[in-house]
């Protein structure tokens, strides 16, 4: 599972208010995603394109666990997510919800804005293109690469009824 | 516990840390919001019979009444949602999401209770094993087959000792350990709190540890089960028969691998500023920064131990003028009890407003925005910029002594200090 983009940078402890602020929450997601991250960096809901990868750091997405914040991101059509760590209920509604993320402890050492990125998921590896650097951290639990094959949990559940029956 | 509980939950013999299974689920809580946009995802995505209406409740807490239009259409459908699926539903005025549960007698120790809340975990202070997961595991596997997913967390036991200074409360030791231990550093893990001086606390004392446990990253945290849990359990409508699953005994050290110890000897009144929950500094440090809104509400804040500290503090003394006092009460029950004992009349008549049973200003969805500039202190469980109306507003999160005391000067204020 290989995912190569450009980075857009984030720091620590974001949580998921500011990823979708609350006023936002009911809107569609058409709407949603014109806002995602403005309040850190304007520019990324605007010119984040399809591929791009975001990489945070510490504790990325804290505070409220709603999926929305996962779906929003997702919908900005990056290749997939890293962070230095994250929030356990982000990484969870990450894989839940078909968005790919990996934890890499040097991971804001590694990259900078703009750089070209090459993440593979299952095997947890970044490699920074752009200044040859490269990173390791756990590959996903091959639970969550299979949820994520399916297209996040409610699509495994339904092709595979039995794991919860 | 965490173990044991999810491999009852599992049909297991016994489980191990970072092992993933899918357990059997007994109380899945969602507030009007949560509930909202599970709802949506289950109709659209899922649309299967819901397998036990009964552990499903939605409390209506983020609005105690629909300021919009918007608003108002979002908890018309969730009433309808609940009305078609046949589950609990606590309407506005109810109280706080996990205060109204508590009190409606739909937690149990030994209870695996999951909800979108990041909050959840709090119900760790009953001795049940509570999770956080986001509203596609509620539509995808809660709601049509009563289970979920969990890894398998470790445990690390928190064991703290000493008596706090004047003027420090059991909320100032549980901020002062997540300052000392960090925001995050205990992800993915399963806390027990344990010691002295947490097994020395009330119950309502006790549910601030695992309450402020989610912002050091854990996954779920309790208070070691013991016959001050039996006691609190056996006076909720489930009453004793709910005592079945209680695991009692955990001191024998099993489950936990590392143990930290603390002595809260030292610790005064401590102040949670802005930007984050761990961002914890001595109450004395800030002293003296102006606000212009204190409250006790939130997941944490408006019980009956906050309101009567407040009036303690406010005994004889009057709310500062530049200074709006909100005071949410966490359940109706917290409500009846403050009537009853003279508390509502003496913060009234102290200058304080109150506030229907809600969660209070959490998000400014009823209540609480604030302007560029102002600030609140308030006994809420987070102080995130922009998460209550301007992110040039401020944040400060405080005991409700603290908060009482703030009040009164109309900046942040130690408590021992009014009262000297």
């Amino acid at each position: 599972m290989i995912f190569e983009g450009r980075c857009w940078k984030f720091g620590d402890n974001i949580p998921t208010d500011r990823l979708v602020k609350a006023q936002y929450v009911f809107e569609p997601m058409t709407e949603i995603v014109k806002h995602v991250l403005e309040d850190l960096n304007p520019d990324f809901p605007l010119r984040v394109e399809p591929g791009d990868i975001v990489v945070a750091g510490r504790h990325f997405g804290q505070s409220s666990g709603r999926a929305i914040a996962t779906k929003a991101l997702r919908a900005t059509g990056i290749g997939c997510v890293v962070a230095e760590t994250f929030a356990r209920t982000f990484y969870r509604n990450c894989f839940e919800v078909g968005l790919p993320a990996l934890e890499v402890a040097e991971a804001g050492d590694l990259v900078r804005d703009g750089d070209r990125l090459r993440v593979d998921v299952s095997a947890g590896v970044l490699e920074n293109l752009t200044t040859g650097q490269r990173g390791t951290g756990p590959a996903a639990d091959p639970f969550l690469v299979e949820m994520l094959n399916a297209g996040g949990l409610i699509k495994l559940a339904a092709a595979r009824p039995e794991i919860f029956s | 516990m965490a173990e044991k509980i999810l491999a009852r939950a599992s049909g297991r013999r016994s489980v191990e840390p970072g092992e993933i299974v899918v357990a059997n689920v007994d109380r899945l809580l969602m507030h009007d919001l949560s509930g909202y946009l599970t709802s949506q995802v289950y109709d659209r995505e899922v649309n299967l019979p819901v397998r036990y209406p009964e552990r499903v409740v939605m409390v209506f807490d983020h609005h105690f009444s629909p300021p919009t239009e918007r608003q108002a259409d979002v908890l018309g459908v969730n009433r309808a949602w609940a009305r078609k699926h046949a589950i609990n539903l606590l309407d506005c005025g109810s109280g706080n999401l996990h205060h109204a549960a508590v009190r409606s007698g739909f937690i149990q120790p030994g209870m695996i209770v999951v909800g979108s809340d990041s909050h959840t975990p709090v119900h760790g202070a009953l001795g049940a094993l509570g999770v956080a997961l986001g509203n596609d595991s509620h539509a995808g596997t809660v709601l049509p087959y009563g289970k979920a997913w969990f890894k398998v967390p470790k445990t690390v036991r928190i064991e703290v000792s000493g008596t706090p200074l004047p003027g420090a409360s059991a909320r100032d030791v549980a901020l002062w350990l997540v300052a000392r231990i960090g925001e995050g550093e205990l992800n993915y893990a399963a806390l027990e709190f344990a010691g002295p001086y947490v097994k020395g606390l009330p119950f309502w004392d006790r549910w601030l540890f695992p309450l402020l446990c989610v912002d050091l990253g854990a996954k779920c945290a309790y208070v070691e089960p013991d016959e001050v849990t039996e006691a609190f359990v056996q006076t909720l409508p489930g009453g004793p028969a709910s005592l079945d699953r209680l695991e009692r005994g955990d001191s024998d050290g099993r489950e936990a691998d590392t143990v930290l110890r603390f002595d809260a000897g030292e610790v005064g009144p401590q102040v949670a500023c802005p930007p984050t929950v761990g961002n914890v500094r001595p109450a004395a440090g800030v002293a003296g920064t102006p606000v212009q809104w204190a409250e006790l509400g939130g997941h944490g804040g408006g019980r009956l131990e906050d309101i009567a500290a407040a009036a303690r503090v406010l005994e004889g003394r009057r709310v500062h003028p530049d200074v709006r006092f909100n005071i949410v009460p966490s359940s109706r029950e917290v409500f009846a009890e403050a009537a009853r004992t003279g508390l509502v009349l003496a913060l009234h008549e102290a200058g304080a407003t109150w506030f229907p049973p809600s969660t209070g200003s959490n998000q400014a969805y009823n209540m609480g925005a604030l302007a560029v500039g102002e600030a609140m202190v308030s006994t809420h469980a987070r102080n995130f910029p922009g998460r209550n109306g301007s992110p040039d507003a401020e944040m400060y999160l405080a005991s409700a002594a603290t908060v009482a005391a703030s009040a009164v000067a109309g900046t942040i204020t130690e408590p021992q200090e009014v009262a000297a």
